[in-house]
């Protein structure tokens, strides 16, 4: 089996009986403390009045973005993309400000809330199970789920697998692939009977959110460095000026004394 | 008529007054929640969540109060760059304010990060596309800026002449750094939700948001200034200096015209002006910080008959606070629109802590004008006159 | 998650009482050892080791990952077809049930009154010969037969059989007539074996009677399902409430309860009526087509609708669907089908449904045995004469009901009324009947009549809190069983681990037991390793090899030539003996009983993080399972002016419960639901105790004469604010 370049995952909404052993599995292999969770349910549910009615629930995680914002944002390098996919986290340099969870267009960083100094607070997703990765295995919630919702693999076959059954079944799919282009490309790829915010997804643009962020980075040195030159020609400049009024009123008034001394 | 300057007495007998008793008391009850944070976690003594990781801290804490503390690099620029001497005697004060007003900072940081014994990992583990991270070097570099700036008054209380003069060497190049540090500081506040541009409601997300944030804290500086002047001539009843605040108040309506102008100009062109009557609850506080924030104080402070009375002055200078205020919680907390349909109301032990930051601000501001030659510029300049 | 999850202290994944692992420390680690030599773990004791589940009684093939002596994680065995190495919910979380704090982990004997929970730990020697010598007195006193038996079937039942047969007891209880006799008893009068299996690789029209495969997961058929799906077979789906498994439907059609019968004798109708049966199907295999046709005739479409409250064209227009798809066509014969006293009837009708359309052989096949015959066992004599009637009425009472499969109900009403004779112990093994039978209060009065009760179980279960000694059985995970025979393999179950504390397998215990009442000769193995060596002896393979792959083949059965296994050799669309008996050999419509004004049909169902009625304590479980309530539709709330999440009482005939309220539009008006499983009894059980209620409590006792299945949605409610 050739090395895979970008590992993704792809979900078919269509097939999930919103079962949980993803959760579950996700929870044993990673150790995950009993108040948090690294998948959680999102969608409507239940939707429409009976009896025309209809359900949309997904398991909801890391995108393991292609271009990860909390990446971008962490100001110590606690994030960190990894190049064959998964987004990984340095619980050695996090200092828990939390801004992760801020540049997250999607919302996944969980904190430790009840951890204080002596536990250590930190931050909490998951990681596509590298450990899994290591050993040939799946990630523990695509290995088990039971209707094959979940599927694993590299991201541009899951994409053109994506496509192939959107063409093959075109009434059944909303003809897009959640996360082939959202915020740069996402390693999490959605098909969906029903409209994306029906199960939980942001409505996030193909540019990725970072990028105004650390195009504004790249000018501020230039600027800094600029306004700082400016700042300091206009105080040179306004004392040489004010050494020049005052040479020129001393001068003046030496003048004035020497022809006062002179009239005198 | 010269006034004496404070001499530190050698006994200190505490007889506190009413007022500083409550603010003892908010910063006691505050230190104990404090401790139980670091003990048991964030979660226990406030409502922040995983929808809401940043909550009331952060508004009041660090947005509201680095926007308050821009005073002092636009008096130290008046001063020191553009040698407008007569703004001394504000000076000081001022600087006073954002050295209390970084130092809260850190305190609140204290509490809310989740490491704070780690803070110094931004100066070892450094990642240059972070905001975050030029938000926390700003603020070390700020604080340490400050202290050069306000050393030569702490020293001549101190009684080091000597020192104070040697101090008084490197204010010049502290002042231009400090200018240069401040402008991306208070832009950074902004620059840091350029990110968050699928979060931030419209109304208020734009490339723009860094120069927003600068343009508004120099209106914010201006008002901070003929506030922080009117409390403490009533305070420590000493003179206003009208003279001076009437000429800041002068640019407070070119300051938050640029502003307006930026704004909805923003706002046009990015095709999001329509929000401003379709966004429900988002649309009324936009408005809000509009009218109280700019609209009202800009008719205040345009007519010069309001200028020249202290009231009008004080009065147009907390209008303008609590719209921009408002602004600063909009951007950090309530225009942010969140996943899940969970609420957030900031808990009494989180208030709390807020609470006891203000208050050690106050007090320590009040300990500082009196045993400290703060006003001595100020003093100075009135008998001069 | 529900916000009501108790425990805020950290509790890892896999962390059990550190006195369990000290104990553990000091016995000879025999399981690490074994799984050494059969190659599984690593010198640091490290591996994956092949065994099965127990969560449900799919019993998927799992692997389990070991490290430093605990087991770590569950992934599925890609060898076992039940699984195809995916695991369900409960299976992922079977961990937390090895590693349940709550565990029994030492024999218990009763010190204070029933009930009470007062208990205290005891030797093995004194627990176990307090159960053979009480157990001797009552026969002794009052015959083998006032000794009651009961388990809920799983892999050691067949010594659990052996054991009640030896001590010469008729009276033996299982679950099934709480879940599936109407359909087992009317596949016997219809095809000759219990159930058909199905397959689902040629499907392209499925209608679905219950049977919520999304919710009641069985994991490699759910899983078979969905890919019949996918690849566009159509689902038409019959419930009174919005399922997850309704929610695949391209048609839901949410039917009044207990008409499912009319239903499909419509559809009958309407296939023979409009010719479009498999005739030749019918004519080479079947038996009574012109009876079926001329008794189906007045059940239209027309007659059927409003009885079901389905629009005629709706029900013709899935007749013809249906058969038109056919072969490649099922109508599912559902599993836990006790319902209402006529879903029998109903159960014939699928049946026959299925045959007329002639699918056998496209989407249903021979069922598979699970007892493998090729397998040995330890030899024993003939078991004693019992003369004794059974006091579930099987067959006297009950003369279709196999004696295996029993009614359970109404034995727990024998018991009760003493009739024919009076009970004075009862022994119950992996069962917990106090929650499980209809009417709660009966039950626990029936278990107040008994002179003994010994429970064995892994954990404080509602029955074994009631008990007057609880032996801990060792986890799935922490025994061996009899073999697993699925297809033309044997499956092993294996230790993974040590069992903790003091917890034996139920192998074991019976032979404990068997020894000390001197039935001894039927308990012929050493131990369990012995047990299953004498079971592969004829395979010619060793135990060694067979706990190395974690499977034994079986020889190729002989191909004789299909017949049914029915009086006629053809499947009976007209059963020859129902008819010779008095009851209706074809499927006839019996009006099940409707609720009166003001009262709403109890229904039940299943959650796809539960199982009956012992995982509620799951940690993990409980933390991803959705709070129980009382579903009702959101309108019909509304009218009464309830309010989601509002405390309701719920009562019926039988008891009153307190439950919380979900408000959905999911469900039929006049219906309410609750997931059973709920509202222990046992404060043995920390998670568990005090979440949601029982429907147990609610329900009335009905049994169906013919299957004696349980009728468990014939109880009504009224629902008020608390």
């Amino acid at each position: 089996m050739a090395t895979i370049k970008q590992h993704a995952y792809l979900f078919d909404a269509t097939r999930c009986i919103d079962c949980r052993a993803c959760m579950i599995a996700c929870s044993v292999e990673n150790n995950v403390p009993m108040n948090d969770t690294y998948i959680w349910v999102t969608g409507r549910g239940v939707m429409g009045e009976y009896p025309d009615l209809q359900r949309a629930t997904m398991p909801y995680h890391c995108m393991h973005c292609l271009a990860p914002d909390c990446v971008s944002g962490c100001p110590v390098g606690a994030w960190s993309k990894r190049e064959d996919g998964p987004v990984l986290y340095d619980e050695d340099k996090c200092i828990g400000c939390r801004y992760c969870m801020n540049t997250c267009p999607f919302s996944v960083p969980h904190f430790d809330w009840d951890k204080g100094l002596f536990d250590g607070a930190l931050m909490h997703k998951c990681t596509m199970c590298p450990q899994r990765l290591e050993v040939g295995q799946e990630p523990a919630c695509v290995q088990t789920c039971p209707t094959g919702a979940l599927k694993f693999g590299e991201r541009e076959e899951l994409i053109a697998e994506a496509h192939a059954l959107i063409k093959a079944h075109p009434d059944r799919y909303i003809d897009h692939v959640y996360g082939e282009l959202e915020n740069g490309g996402t390693s999490y790829l959605i098909l969906s009977h029903v409209p994306f915010s029906e199960l939980g997804l942001p409505d996030v643009g193909i540019i990725p959110v970072k990028n105004v962020s650390e195009a504004a980075m790249r000018v501020t040195v230039p600027f800094a460095v600029g306004w700082g030159a400016v700042l300091t020609g206009v105080t040179v400049g306004v004392g040489l000026n004010k050494k020049r009024q005052e040479e020129a009123s001393k001068k003046k008034a030496e003048e004035g004394a020497t022809v006062a001394g002179g009239e005198k | 008529m010269k006034m004496q300057v404070a001499v530190p007495p050698r006994v200190l007998r505490f007889r506190p007054s009413p007022i500083a008793a409550v603010l003892i008391t908010l910063m006691g009850i505050g230190f104990v929640v404090a401790m139980v944070r670091f003990a048991s976690g964030i979660g226990t003594i406030s409502n922040l969540s995983n929808t809401y990781p940043w909550g009331f801290w952060i508004s009041f804490d660090i947005y509201t109060g680095i926007a308050i503390s821009s005073g002092a690099f636009l008096l130290a620029a008046a001063v020191y760059i553009f040698d407008l001497k007569e703004f001394r005697p504000l000076l000081m004060p001022s600087i006073l304010t954002a050295l209390i007003g970084y130092f809260m900072e850190v305190l609140a940081l204290m509490v809310d990060l989740g490491r704070p014994e780690r803070i110094f990992n931004m100066l070892f583990f450094q990642n240059f596309t972070s905001w975050m991270l030029v938000l926390g070097l700003c603020v070390m570099i700020y604080l340490a800026i400050l202290v050069v700036e306000f050393a030569p008054v702490a020293l001549k209380g101190l009684k080091r002449e000597k020192l104070a003069q040697f101090a008084r060497r490197f204010i010049k190049p502290a002042v231009i750094l400090g200018v240069v540090v401040s402008t991306i500081h208070q832009g950074s506040l902004g620059s840091l939700l350029l990110i968050q541009s699928a979060k931030l409601h419209p109304l208020w997300w734009t490339p723009l948001l860094p120069v927003m944030f600068f343009v508004s804290s120099i209106s914010i500086g201006l008002a901070m200034i003929i506030f922080e002047s009117s409390m403490s001539s009533r305070y420590f009843r000493r003179g206003l200096e009208m003279h001076l605040l009437e000429k800041l108040a002068k640019a407070i309506p070119v300051a938050l015209g640029i502003y307006a102008v930026l704004k909805f100009a923003q706002l046009i062109l990015s095709g999001n002006f329509w929000h401003l009557f379709d966004s429900g609850l988002h649309s009324v506080l936009f408005w809000a910080e509009i009218i109280v924030g700019v609209v009202i104080p800009l008719i205040i402070f345009a007519s010069p008959r309001n200028r020249q009375n202290p009231r009008m002055l004080l009065v147009g200078a907390i209008i303008l606070l609590l719209g921009m205020i408002l602004n600063r919680f909009n951007v950090s907390w309530f225009g942010i629109q969140r996943l899940q349909d969970v609420s957030y109301v900031p808990s009494l032990t989180e208030v709390s802590i807020s609470a006891a930051i203000f208050s050690f601000g106050i007090l320590a501001f009040g300990l500082v004008a009196r045993y400290l030659p703060l006003f001595e510029d100020a003093e100075a300049a009135a008998a001069n006159s | 998650m529900p916000s009501t999850v108790s425990r805020r202290d950290f509790i890892k994944i896999g962390g059990a009482a550190a006195g369990a692992l000290a104990l553990a420390s000091f016995v000879p680690p025999a399981v690490a050892q074994a799984a050494r030599q059969a190659g599984h773990l690593n010198a640091q004791g490290d591996g994956y080791i092949p065994s099965l589940c127990e969560m449900c009684v799919w019993r998927c093939g799992l692997l389990a990952k070991v490290k430093d002596g605990r087991v770590v994680k569950l992934d599925g065995n890609p060898d076992h077809p039940h699984s195809k190495g995916k695991l369900c919910p409960r299976g992922q979380a079977g961990i937390m049930t090895t590693y349940d704090p709550d565990r029994v982990l030492s024999p218990l004997i009763r010190v204070g009154r029933r009930g009470e929970g007062k208990f205290r730990k005891a030797t093995w020697d004194e627990a176990l010969d307090l159960v053979a010598n009480q157990m001797q007195a009552i026969k002794e006193k009052y015959g083998a037969e006032a000794m009651v038996f009961s388990s809920t079937h799983n892999l050691s039942q067949v010594q659990f059989e052996n054991f009640l047969q030896a001590f010469g007891s008729p009276n033996y209880g299982t679950q099934r007539s709480l879940c599936f006799n109407a359909m087992i008893v009317s596949n016997l009068m219809t095809y000759g074996m219990e159930e058909p299996s199905r397959s689902y690789d040629r499907l392209k029209y499925i209608i679905l009677t219950g049977r919520n495969l999304a919710e009641a997961i069985s994991n490699s058929e759910t899983g078979e399902w969905i890919e019949a799906i996918d690849r566009g077979a159509k689902l038409v789906c019959l419930d009174p409430r919005f399922t997850k498994t309704a929610a695949k439907a391209v048609e839901w059609l949410p039917i009044r309860p207990g008409t499912d019968l009319a239903f499909h004798l419509a559809l009958i109708n309407v296939i023979i009526g409009e010719s479009l049966y498999d005739r030749y199907f019918v004519g080479a295999y079947t038996e009574g087509f012109e009876e079926l046709a001329a008794a189906v005739r007045s059940f239209t479409p027309e007659w059927a609708s409003s009885i079901t409250e389905i629009p005629a064209v709706t029900i013709t227009r899935i007749a013809r669907e249906f058969a038109a798809a056919a072969p490649s066509a099922l109508a599912h014969n559902g599993w836990r089908t006790s319902n209402f006293v006529n879903s029998f009837q109903t159960e014939r009708a699928i049946a026959i449904l299925n045959a007329i359309v002639g699918n056998w052989g496209t989407t249903m096949h021979p069922a598979g045995g699970e007892e493998g015959g090729a397998l040995g066992k330890p030899p024993q004599p003939a078991y004693p004469r019992v003369s004794a009637l059974r006091l579930d009425g099987v067959p006297w009472r009950y003369p279709f009901v196999p004696l295996k499969i029993g009614v359970f109900q109404q034995l727990r009403d024998s018991i009760l009324e003493a009739n024919p004779y009076r009970a004075h112990g009862w022994f119950v093994s992996r069962q917990n009947p106090v929650l499980s039978l209809p009417d709660r209060q009966r039950t626990l009065a029936a278990m107040a009549s008994m002179d003994f009760i010994a429970t064995v179980d892994i954990i404080m279960n509602d029955t074994a809190w009631f008990s007057d000694v609880v032996l801990p059985e060792a986890s799935y995970l922490e025994r061996y069983d009899p073999l697993s025979v699925v297809g033309n393999r044997a499956y092993i179950r294996q230790p993974v681990i040590e069992p903790q504390g003091e917890a034996r397998s139920a192998l074991w215990i019976y032979k404990q037991l068997g020894d000390r009442l001197g039935i001894s000769d039927f308990f012929q193995y050493k131990d369990e390793e012995d047990y299953i060596e004498q079971q592969l002896a004829p395979l010619g393979v060793s135990l060694e090899e067979v706990r190395q792959r974690g499977f034994a083949d079986l020889p190729e059965g002989k191909s004789d030539v299909f017949r049914w296994n029915t009086p006629s050799g053809k499947i009976e669309l007209k059963s020859a003996t129902l008819d010779q008996a008095g009851f209706a050999g074809i499927p006839t419509w019996e009006e099940p009983p409707a609720p009166a004004a003001g009262q709403f049909y109890l229904l039940t169902g299943k959650g796809a993080r539960q199982t009956q009625f012992g995982t509620q304590n799951n940690l993990l479980l409980h933390k991803y399972d959705d709070e129980p309530r009382l579903w009702m539709n959101a309108n019909t709330a509304a009218g009464q002016g309830l309010q989601d999440n509002d405390m309701v009482e719920v009562a019926s005939e039988v008891g009153k419960i307190y439950v919380r309220l979900l408000a959905t539009q999911a469900i039929r008006l006049d219906c309410v639901y609750m997931t059973p499983g709920f509202g222990h009894l046992s404060k043995g059980l920390t998670t568990a105790y005090g979440l949601g209620s029982s429907d147990s409590d609610l329900h009335i006792t009905y049994t169906d004469p013919i299957s004696g299945g349980q009728a468990l949605s014939q109880t009504f409610v009224t629902v008020k604010k608390a």
